[in-house]
């Protein structure tokens, strides 16, 4: 079920409170039950799936620590991780990587013509499947002890807020916090409340009215001028942001309501000066989990090359991290242009912090984030378009210049649906500045009573009247 | 070799490594206390360390090093 749907208002409310009834010894049960529940509203037979993995997880954690000898433990290590990674493999990459087989073979003039399988993406699949290497990782270099508690360590692997679109969580962060036992916590339930209905406003309000005007012209891209596709690409690249943060945050919201501190995945990640902050900034459980599992372990084992060390653990890792999103050319590309400039950027330190020197802080900042924002939304040329020669012809229009139609308007978006995305986005990035200085939930909760209801009113009311309800998260397909 | 001998030869590497003359380490010191010391520079700098002692960290001993201190007692072992 959908976030913003009613159903999961009801499913949500009902587990609240059912939870905080029953006892401390039986919430686990419950909350496995409920998660599954959650996942198999979208497919019944793929739940079959996590729980083969929570079961390989679970064994193979055990044994890697009860194991002396060193290869029993890496053998044990690598055999699951390429049965959970297999999984992940077959149902996401299959078809992609028989298809780039089956090309290269052709060039060499071999025709290869194996089937292609029409296998579904269960959903939440990437999310979790990370979370298992991340623990059983974790495990053998002895960061964080196995878990015994088998029903436990299932609630880690499903526990519905983050099941379907993450944050990728880490053991040594929910597993203690699936140990302790939680109380009502007032303050907990009215932040999680209040960030739930901000990923709301985000998602309903702002993602998915820019959706509208952004499908328009990226699925016909030849039919458009310079302006309303770059006007089509901003606009994505404010969708995203939405629609994911926004899901981010009912997720993390939702778990706060229940007690439980998330990690967080965003900290307003378009105000980068950099394209390594940026990563810093977006997608942060993917991110850091790229490095502590991809980038770091190249990096060590390859410290004696130099630069190239770097430009080959930047070029794996953002390989990896395109492909994370979708077997497509496109994502693949999406991931390397972010590694290039990565690896522009570490090369070309030395020189920047030259120019920071002489230039005044305020200039260099703006002009670094206005740069960096511009290669994010060109990134995302690809990251949206729907092939690579869509993508190209994007480009193509966009360097053309061609300002002979400055007519933005779409038949799809209504001037009053303009109007109330320009408002929506100006209330987004007021409050995020105002988030770079004070922390907003706190300070709400310190005014009064008045001032607090007026606020929910006013902000649920925005949201019922101006959001669209039951659409799809753009991360579900990941 | 001593510790505070083997704190201040690292200390000249940073110096050296990161091109700033006033980094002070102590064995607390972690990335978050020194400019520029991150993830890449890291390796640099563990790299330069090897050379100097003349000896070789393991994958898991890098990736376990939580500050400044726990390298030199690494160092001292491995001199043993």
């Amino acid at each position: 079920m959908l976030f913003n749907s009613l159903q999961y208002l009801i499913f949500f409310v009902t587990v609240t409170i059912t939870y905080f009834l029953i006892s401390h010894r039986y919430r686990w049960v419950f909350l496995l039950i409920a998660s599954y529940y959650f996942y198999m509203c979208w497919e019944i037979q793929y739940v079959l799936l996590i729980i083969a993995s929570t079961i390989s997880a679970y064994i193979a954690g055990i044994y890697i620590e009860k194991v002396q000898k060193s290869l029993f433990k890496k053998g044990i290590l690598v055999l699951t991780l390429l049965f959970n990674a297999g999984i992940l493999f077959v149902f996401k990459y299959y078809n992609f990587f028989n298809e780039a087989f089956s090309i290269v073979l052709y060039k060499f003039n071999i025709l290869y013509e194996a089937p292609t399988l029409k296998l579904l993406l269960p959903i939440g699949i990437s999310f979790y499947t990370f979370q298992v290497i991340s623990y059983l990782i974790d495990v053998y270099r002895g960061d964080k002890e196995a878990e015994r508690h088998f029903g436990l360590f299932a609630v880690f692997l499903a526990f519905f807020p983050k099941l379907v679109a993450g944050p990728i969580e880490r053991a040594k962060n929910l597993l203690p916090q699936l140990h302790e036992k939680h109380e009502f916590d007032y303050k907990g339930v009215t932040d999680g409340l209040k960030l739930i209905a901000w990923g709301l406003f985000k998602k309903m309000v702002i993602a998915d009215r820019l959706a509208v005007y952004v499908n328009q012209i990226y699925n016909n891209p030849g039919e458009y001028a310079t302006l309303p596709i770059m006007l089509a690409t901003v606009f994505f690249t404010y969708q995203v942001y939405c629609d994911f943060s926004g899901y981010s945050d009912i997720a993390i919201g939702s778990a706060q309501v229940l007690g439980f501190r998330l990690m967080n995945n965003f900290d307003r990640p378009y105000s980068s000066k950099s394209i390594s902050e940026f990563w810093r900034r977006w997608h942060i459980s993917l991110s850091t989990w790229l490095n502590d599992y991809i980038y770091t372990p190249i990096l060590i084992r390859a410290r004696n090359w130099g630069q190239a060390a770097i430009i080959c653990s930047v070029s794996v890792t953002f390989l990896i991290c395109g492909l994370w999103h979708g077997a497509n050319w496109t994502f693949l590309i999406w991931g390397l242009l972010h590694g290039l400039m990565l690896s522009l950027e570490v090369v070309t330190k030395k020189s920047r912090k030259r120019i920071k020197k002489i230039v005044p802080k305020e200039i260099y900042d703006n002009i670094s984030m206005l740069f960096t924002f511009s290669f994010i939304c060109f990134a995302h040329i690809f990251f949206r378009a729907n092939s690579v020669e869509d993508a190209v012809k994007i480009i193509n229009i966009i360097f053309s210049f061609d300002f002979t139609n400055l007519n933005l308007s779409v038949a799809a978006l209504s001037q009053a649906d303009f109007f109330i995305a320009f408002l929506s986005l100006a209330i987004l990035e007021g409050v995020q500045l105002i988030q770079s200085r004070v922390h907003i939930r706190q300070y709400i909760a310190k005014r009064g009573l008045m001032y607090r209801w007026s606020l929910y009113v006013v902000f649920v009311s925005y949201i019922l009247f101006f959001g669209k309800a039951g659409s799809e998260f753009i991360y579900f397909q990941f | 070799m001593h510790t505070n001998q083997i704190l201040k030869e690292v200390n000249n590497i940073f110096i050296d490594v990161l091109d700033q003359e006033d980094i002070v380490l102590m064995r607390n010191s972690t990335a978050d206390d020194v400019e520029d010391w991150d993830s890449l520079t890291n390796m640099r700098l563990i790299v330069a360390i090897e050379k100097h002692f003349n000896i070789k960290f393991t994958t898991s001993e890098i990736q376990k090093f939580r500050n400044v201190g726990e390298m030199c007692d690494s160092i001292i072992e491995k001199k043993k």
